[in-house]
């Protein structure tokens, strides 16, 4: 197989020499069926290698399919360009991509999950090369604890984008901030309710400056809960959110992340 | 939100199994005319097709009361061969459903739901979760389940007491394991049949709880005069272990997450945090735990968390 694929390569080149040479997948240690279509369509470019250092945390059974908790933390890995986190089996299987200009290459986020599938996240360092790791969610359920959907609610419009957070430190240059805000993210893929969801989201420093900008899609639970860690000096300070919807609906606050104590 | 129609869909039903699915159910006489049938301390498996509860049946002088009825049909009918060996001849007078979660109600089947009796909130919540929590154990349990249907209990009862066959029950109208949670007592004998407020050692589960009011049931079920406690999950208990044992998790379980989210601990990283040693010997406590977390999280962070003004 692997040697008729490289005959394949050869004749390319020998034909097209603009032709880039073609990516030798490594085989997936979650041994998901769309694994090849997973790295070409989201992680395109670059070589890819599977790395612990790329910690996916998930749990081995999703007690509810719509809130799958995942956290990402590939802080072991320098100069992180970029995190993205696909569930293969979901009808739409891109998740969110995260790029920590400014941040530690951790994210905490839930998902919706359609049926046991392996979860891959990609993340790219600066030489361009794809880190990943991944989890296997079986979603055979346990509590069937699905929740009331915010359509029940005729005041749900009202209540779009509030916000509660969370905003401390992990230690003198690390905050924490973790935020949760009224979004159904809607799929678009349930009868008559077109896709409506929170599809972007940046983090910037007093000045203006970018700490970390994240592109958030379907699959993200409703009422994203999302958590970061910005890299902060010892004083306090402001982190400015922003982030809008599919319908262009725009939501901004502050979050104060206190002094470093001992400061 | 939701892209598929049901939360708990039931693609692999009823997948053959050529082995005999017996579940060998056996009545410890636990008081005077009153047996407890003991599940196992685990979780829902193929292997014990859902025999991880206790129910238990009481002899009175006209009849049969029976407290629970197990988590599938197959469980059903084999508690009511099991009660006519026991007590032969005897009509099955009441039946009474402590709550509303599956592995309690699922039996129900096999009996006359006419003299299924439960608080109407119990009756109201096997309406609304019954059938998805049957297709969650199709799931789990597959040839264990064939022919379980949700059967609602046909009288809705709100008295403090009730005289079934010549014998007097004081009902108690309690929550936190779920949001209704009913307690029966045999006034003669003084068993309590306390249901899932009371767990001894087994992990106590906590998908419909709210932990405050919990807490003050077990404190209510701490001042009821008894002689014997049957948990939902667990040996029967004659010193009230089982409260003191339940209580201490649940408050442990209640500040630990509590704190977690203070923290703005992502859900994994509270899953990941070590459950104390002295909870070591219930049973399945580290899975139990990490499904807590996923319980738990969403409602403290709306309570924890302030709201933040945002600028549209
Ligand atoms: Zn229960």
């Amino acid at each position: 197989m692997k040697h008729w694929a490289r005959v394949a390569v050869v004749l390319c080149m020998a034909l097209v020499s603009t032709v880039s040479l073609a990516r030798e997948l490594p085989d997936d240690p979650f041994q998901s069926v769309m694994w090849e279509s997973m790295a070409e369509r989201f992680m395109p470019d670059g070589e890819i290698v599977f790395d612990e250092r790329v910690r996916v945390m998930a749990p081995l059974s999703a007690e509810n399919q719509f809130h799958v908790p995942v956290t990402v933390d590939a802080t072991a890995l320098e100069d992180v360009v970029e995190i993205v986190a696909v569930a293969d089996l979901n009808p739409i299987p891109l998740v969110m991509s995260l790029r920590p200009t400014e941040a530690l290459a951790f994210i905490g986020f839930r998902l919706k999950l359609q049926q046991t599938s392996p979860i891959h996240v990609g993340v790219r360092t600066g030489d361009g090369v794809w880190h990943v790791g991944g989890a296997v969610v079986d979603a055979a359920g346990g509590g069937c604890t699905a929740p009331a959907a915010a359509h029940g609610n005729s005041s749900w419009m009202q209540t779009l984008g509030e916000t509660r957070a969370y905003a401390g430190r992990d230690d003198d240059s690390t905050a924490r901030m973790t935020l949760r805000m009224r979004h159904p993210m809607d799929t678009g893929l349930a009868a008559g309710i077109p896709a409506f969801y929170l599809n972007e989201l940046a983090v910037r420093n007093d000045a203006g400056k970018i700490i970390a900008e994240l592109d958030l899609y379907e699959p993200v639970s409703e009422n994203p809960t999302l958590t970061l860690k910005p890299r902060v000096g010892p004083e306090q300070m402001i982190l400015h959110v922003s982030s809008r919807d599919t319908e262009g609906n725009t939501f901004s606050f502050p979050l104060d992340v206190p002094a470093a104590t001992g400061l | 939100m939701q892209w598929f129609a049901a939360g708990c869909g039931c693609a692999l039903c009823g997948s053959a199994s050529a082995r005999l699915l017996d579940y060998d159910l056996m009545a410890v006489e636990v008081a005077s005319k009153s047996w407890a049938v003991l599940g196992r301390t685990e979780y829902f498996s193929m292997d014990n097709g859902g025999n991880i509860v206790n129910v238990a049946f009481v002899e009175v002088p006209d009849g049969v009361v029976v407290i629970d009825t197990g988590p599938s049909k197959r469980y059903g009918d084999a508690l009511r061969v099991l009660i006519e060996k026991t007590v032969p001849g005897k009509p099955i007078l009441r039946v009474y459903n402590t709550h509303h979660h599956p592995d309690h109600f699922l039996g129900n089947q096999s009996f006359d739901a006419s003299v299924i009796a439960a608080p109407q909130k119990v009756i109201d919540n096997i309406g609304l979760e019954g059938n998805g929590f049957a297709d969650n154990l199709y799931r789990l349990l597959g040839d264990w389940m064939r022919g379980t249907n949700a059967v609602a209990p046909g009288i809705a009862l709100q008295a403090d007491r009730e005289e079934i066959g010549g014998r007097a029950f004081s009902l108690y109208y309690l929550s936190g394991h779920t949001s209704s949670d009913f307690v029966i007592r045999d006034d003669e004998t003084g068993v309590l049949f306390a249901g899932d407020l009371a767990f001894l050692y087994r992990a106590p589960t906590t998908p419909h709880a709210d932990i405050v009011s919990w807490r003050e049931s077990l404190n209510v079920l701490s001042g009821i005069d008894k002689s014997l406690l049957i948990p939902g999950h667990g040996p029967s208990d004659d010193k009230d272990e089982s409260l003191q044992q339940t209580g201490d998790y649940i408050d442990w379980l209640y500040g630990s997450i509590s704190d977690s989210v203070k923290r703005g601990l992502t859900m994994n990283e509270a899953m990941a945090l070590p459950v104390p040693a002295r909870f070591e010997g219930l049973g399945v406590v580290r899975s139990e735990y990490e499904r807590s977390v996923v319980h738990l999280y969403p409602g403290l962070e709306d309570a924890l968390y302030p709201v933040i003004e945002v600028s549209q």
